[in-house]
């Protein structure tokens, strides 16, 4: 205990950290990770790559892509995705950060709060859909018997079937499933922050959002950034809680570029084109996420 | 006082949140307990009229969930301590080693995640077949691997990096190597860390549907979550079975979360004292 | 040179031995047949599969069947995996639509020579019309299962209480709305609506194309112009097809709402606990319904009769298929079970157990058949029923016109918009071929 006190007070000192050296002891330890990974998707990946340009002949082109940019579905894709992640991402993070920082505080009863908080993540996406599509049913649905009952609305509410409500709707049971993901990470996150640094602050006089700007929030901005980029490709990915909650409906309205994807290659056997997109999603992806990566490898 | 007003603010917070968080497992719960004819009643009933626990008894006469379970737990847990053991080491490497490829090669762990898991599954069935590993427990394992991996990586970059380097210098002015190192000193530190990945590879593996349908066909590989899936189908629906199936299939996840909470919550002290 | 020889000679002799002695040891050895089928997970088709694979199982000792539930909406993805694998199931079932593109990936065995070897005339059993649906170049490449056609069901209980006559189910599509609207009610004096005239599952499913070709063909209209090269979801008769079951939900408001997230289950249980009076069914739709809630009474209760006739009188069939893996390793033993399968003994059980008709003429004659009030109009009705297009982009197409469905039925677009955007579609989608 003491030995981490002493060291931890002079982490926050001026002295700047000594990094070790040999970095082929390095690539020993990253080893396993890089050569398994390496094994098992660069095949699929060249696999997808071909299949993408590839075209009926059996010649090489890219038709695909060129068929994929000027399809204004795919267009409309690619936004719908985009306000879904960025609405479930704000939301997890702000909830997570939320539930996190309150657990870890001086609440009654927070060994029991960080067991309810957490309940939703042991839910299976898919299932998490289909429970969620049942409490908004549109006959036998509690929510709208609940707030016809107690008299908030007069007429039930079309969750899933309104254009403008089932995105919402979607997102709602998507905040409910992820929040506990990014909590639990940051409640991680929050344990490592050492003690004295609080005391510390509290000692120079900080009050209690000085000392969360000033040492909680630093403190944990390397799991922060691993949290949002971690969720961001998550949800990006999700597939089962919406194929099971909408299955991309009404119309269009709620398809993603994963359940476009799933349609494309396993129901209207487009194998070419599914790959096409498939990476065109990962490019997307990748730019978003190339700013996450470049924080990560930050020196302090 | 102002604490105090921080308490209460953040309690009220915490029991409306709870209020989302329960509702659905409230209404899970009382749907599980009805009959089939009393769950499509219109408007529903709050509470079972006659409550039956046929539904759970159904899991375990009519179904085998005994068997779902035993697979469920062996693919995750064996996905969870594999991919949070090889991510921890890759991380200290890439936390404590001036790679020149680092930025590189944690680019590519993060690439790896980005193709739509619907594209591996003609791929990854060619291969285990090839392997011999198509529907084996094994074979799901490395499929499950190959997404929790990376995650895991990440993850624990990210906490590894929040261990002061200087206990690094102190236990190698000790006398430690650098597995002594990562094993005494970085490793209990980022323990918080860890179970937080252990749980995240546990619950990713479990809650999976897509590799468990395509690349495991037989009635003795089914697991938890299919089971549960394949209550709501085009030709058979019941809602009751669903809810009951969904409750108990999240039980072994909670029990995996209470052990490790010890862990999770005292990890700096704990830590500190081997260190 | 000569202990050489004699080795080599040694060698003959085992060899000898063990080629004449490997047929006797492999009938001695137990077949094992991979069987996949998503009836399996299905609580009565389930238990009268499992019981015919016992009765095939114990007269063919050398030969087990190890089943395979998945689920109706997996099963192409899965098949289609394990096939480019060579791993597919040594006996799957497929529907009509899905066969077509097994057929073109090569994913089903030429099942002629097995024909042929059982003699001439082998398939004069079975009705014209699925044994050529299921050839492909001239080839046989699947053995024909249950045959059915799309009929109308509907609660004469529920007909009764609304004062219509139960024996006089609704001809044309002006008397079915009227009867429709007649139907939905407020049973229980809350008001709230809580019977409806109407149901069906307009959520993207693979069961929403047989309750909805139904009605637009006997609007006189079609998807494709006759050639199959165009679009044909612009004419005026499809424009009146589609208007009309649109404004069954929006305008008539006799379908229950949130209509477009059904499933065909859902739409049966609300068959089965009396919320809906009409629905489009088959065969199958009487065990189901009896399964969710006996205490309907759905032998009595339910009645079948001809889907409304509009310009046409037409409906849409079903077939089913039995494919055998390009890549078993006991072809032998799979056509022996596919027989089996399809014998007159098996289809007369699943008709027994499943209401299921089937493709043989021979089990459609049976007084038991015939005599049973829901198969007779569906086999009657045979002679008017059309298969869904054999036509790879057929799940495309249909897919544009279910997007556009949805979309009316929700005011996401007014009705006029919501067609002709999937006429546009459709035409860009017959422009790649």
């Amino acid at each position: 205990m003491h030995g981490v006190s002493r060291a931890a007070t002079g982490w926050i000192g001026p002295r700047r950290a000594l990094r070790l050296r040999e970095p082929a002891v390095g690539y020993l330890f990253v080893a396993p990770a890089v050569v398994l990974l390496i094994a098992v998707l660069v095949y699929p990946a060249l696999t997808t790559l071909r299949l993408s340009v590839t075209l009926p002949g059996g010649q090489l082109g890219v038709q695909h892509y060129g068929q994929l940019l000027s399809d204004p579905l795919f267009w409309q894709v690619v936004r719908q995705t985009a306000a879904f992640v960025v609405a479930s991402v704000s939301a997890h993070l702000l909830l997570g950060l939320g539930a996190a920082l309150a657990v870890a505080g001086t609440v009654p009863a927070r060994g029991l709060f960080r067991v309810v908080a957490l309940l939703p993540w042991v839910v299976p996406d898919v299932v998490a859909g289909i429970v969620w599509k049942w409490i908004l049913n549109p006959l036998y649905g509690v929510l709208n018997d609940l707030l016809m009952a107690g008299r908030l609305v007069d007429q039930p509410l079309e969750w899933l079937t309104h254009p403008s409500l089932a995105p919402l709707s979607l997102i709602l049971a998507n905040v409910w499933r992820g929040f506990p993901f990014v909590m639990v990470i940051l409640l991680a996150g929050l344990q490592s922050i050492p003690q004295d640094l609080y005391e510390a602050a509290s000692l120079d006089g900080a009050g209690s959002w000085a000392r969360f700007r000033f040492v909680t929030l630093p403190g944990l901005r390397k799991v922060l950034v691993v949290a949002l980029a971690l969720d961001t490709i998550w949800e990006v990915r999700r597939f089962g809680l919406v194929q099971a909650m909408t299955g991309g409906g009404p119309g269009t309205l709620t398809e993603v570029l994963s359940t476009q994807v799933f349609k494309q290659y396993f129901q209207f056997y487009r194998f070419e084109y599914a790959s096409a997109m498939a990476v065109a999603m990962t490019v997307l992806l990748l730019a978003v996420s190339l700013p996450y990566v470049r924080m990560i490898m930050q020196e302090e | 006082m102002r604490r105090r007003a921080g308490t209460v603010l953040a309690t009220a917070a915490l029991l409306l949140l709870s209020v989302y968080v329960l509702f659905p497992f409230g209404w899970m719960l009382v749907t599980a307990l009805k009959t089939e004819q009393e769950a499509l009643r219109i408007p529903s009933t709050w509470w079972p009229h006659q409550p039956t626990l046929d539904a759970f008894v159904v899991m375990w006469t009519r179904k085998n969930y005994a068997l779902y379970f035993f697979n469920s737990t062996v693919i995750s847990l064996s996905t969870a301590v594999l991919s949070s053991a090889v991510g921890a080491l890759a991380a200290y490497g890439f936390s404590r080693f001036p790679l020149r490829a680092g930025t590189f090669l944690m680019g590519f762990i993060l690439t790896t995640q980005m193709l739509p898991g619907v594209l591996l599954v003609g791929p990854y069935f060619r291969m285990l077949s090839a392997l011999g590993l198509y529907d084996t427990r094994t074979g799901l394992v490395i499929a499950f691997l190959t997404i929790c991996l990376p995650f895991a990586t990440w993850m624990m970059k990210g906490f590894i990096d929040s261990v002061p380097r200087e206990l690094d210098e102190a236990a190698r002015v000790d006398g430690c190597g650098w597995l002594g190192i990562f094993l005494r000193v970085v490793l209990p530190l980022s323990l918080p860390g860890l179970v937080a990945t252990t749980l995240f590879a546990f619950l990713l593996a479990w809650g999976d549907l897509l590799w468990v349908s395509t690349l495991t066909h037989s009635e003795s590989m089914v697991t938890v979550t299919l089971a549960i899936a394949r209550t709501v189908q085009e030709f058979y629906v019941n809602w009751p079975e669903l809810m009951a199936g969904a409750l108990i299939g999240g039980l072994p996840s909670i029990v995996l979360y209470l052990a490790l909470q010890r862990w999770f919550v005292q990890g700096l002290t704990a830590g500190a004292v081997k260190g | 040179m000569r202990r050489s020889g004699g080795r080599l000679a040694a060698v003959a002799v085992v060899a000898a031995l063990v080629w004449t002695l490997a047929p006797a040891i492999r009938a001695g050895e137990v077949v094992t047949l991979r069987f996949s089928n998503w009836h399996l997970v299905e609580t009565v088709w389930g238990r009268s599969l499992r019981e015919a694979i016992r009765i095939f199982e114990s007269r063919n000792p050398g030969i087990r069947i190890v089943p395979e539930p998945i689920s109706y909406g997996e099963k192409e993805a899965r098949y289609q995996a394990e096939c480019a694998a060579r791993r597919m199931p040594d006996v799957v079932k497929l529907h009509n639509f899905s066969l077509a593109m097994f057929f073109e990936l090569g994913c089903a065995a030429d099942l002629t020579p097995f024909v042929q070897k059982e003699g001439a005339d082998f398939l004069k059993s079975w009705y014209e019309f699925p044994i050529k649906s299921l050839t492909y170049k001239g080839r046989l490449m699947a053995m024909p299962g249950d045959y059915m056609s799309m009929v109308l069901i509907y609660n004469r209980e529920l007909f009764r209480a609304a004062g219509l006559d139960p024996n006089r189910p609704p001809r044309t599509w002006e008397e079915f709305r009227d009867y429709a609207r007649r139907l939905t009610r407020d049973t229980d004096g809350d008001g709230r609506v809580d019977q409806w005239g109407f149901s069906m599952p307009a959520s993207k499913n693979p069961g929403l194309p047989l309750r909805i070709l139904p009605m637009v063909w006997s609007f006189g209209a079609d998807f494709l112009t006759p050639d199959g090269r165009r679009s044909a979801m612009n004419t005026p008769e499809f424009r009146e097809a589609f208007r009309f079951i649109v404004e069954l939900a929006t305008v008539d408001r006799v379908t229950p709402p949130g209509v477009t997230t059904f499933g065909p289950q859902d739409v049966r249980i609300q068959m089965a606990h009396r919320r809906i009076a009409m629905k489009i069914g088959s065969g199958w739709t009487y065990p189901i319904v009896n399964a969710i809630n006996p205490q309907l009474n759905a032998a009595e209760v339910l009645e079948a009769a001809p889907v409304p006739a509009g310009r046409r009188r037409i409906t849409a069939a079903w077939l089913s298929g039995w494919i055998m893996s390009p890549h078993t390793a006991h072809p032998e033993a799979a056509w022996r079970f596919i027989k089996f399968l399809t014998s007159k003994e098996t289809e007369k059980k699943f008709f027994e157990d499943n209401r299921v008709i089937s493709s043989r003429k021979d089990v459609n004659l049976l007084p038991l058949v015939k005599m049973d009030k829901f198969s007779r109009v569906i086999v009657q009705e045979l002679q008017h029923a059309r298969l869904e297009p054999q036509l790879k982009e057929w799940p495309e197409i249909f897919d544009a016109f279910a997007t556009a469905l949805q979309e009316a039925i929700t005011g996401a677009k007014p009705w006029e918009r919501a067609l002709l955007d999937a006429h546009t579609r459709v035409e860009g989608i017959l422009a790649r071929r």
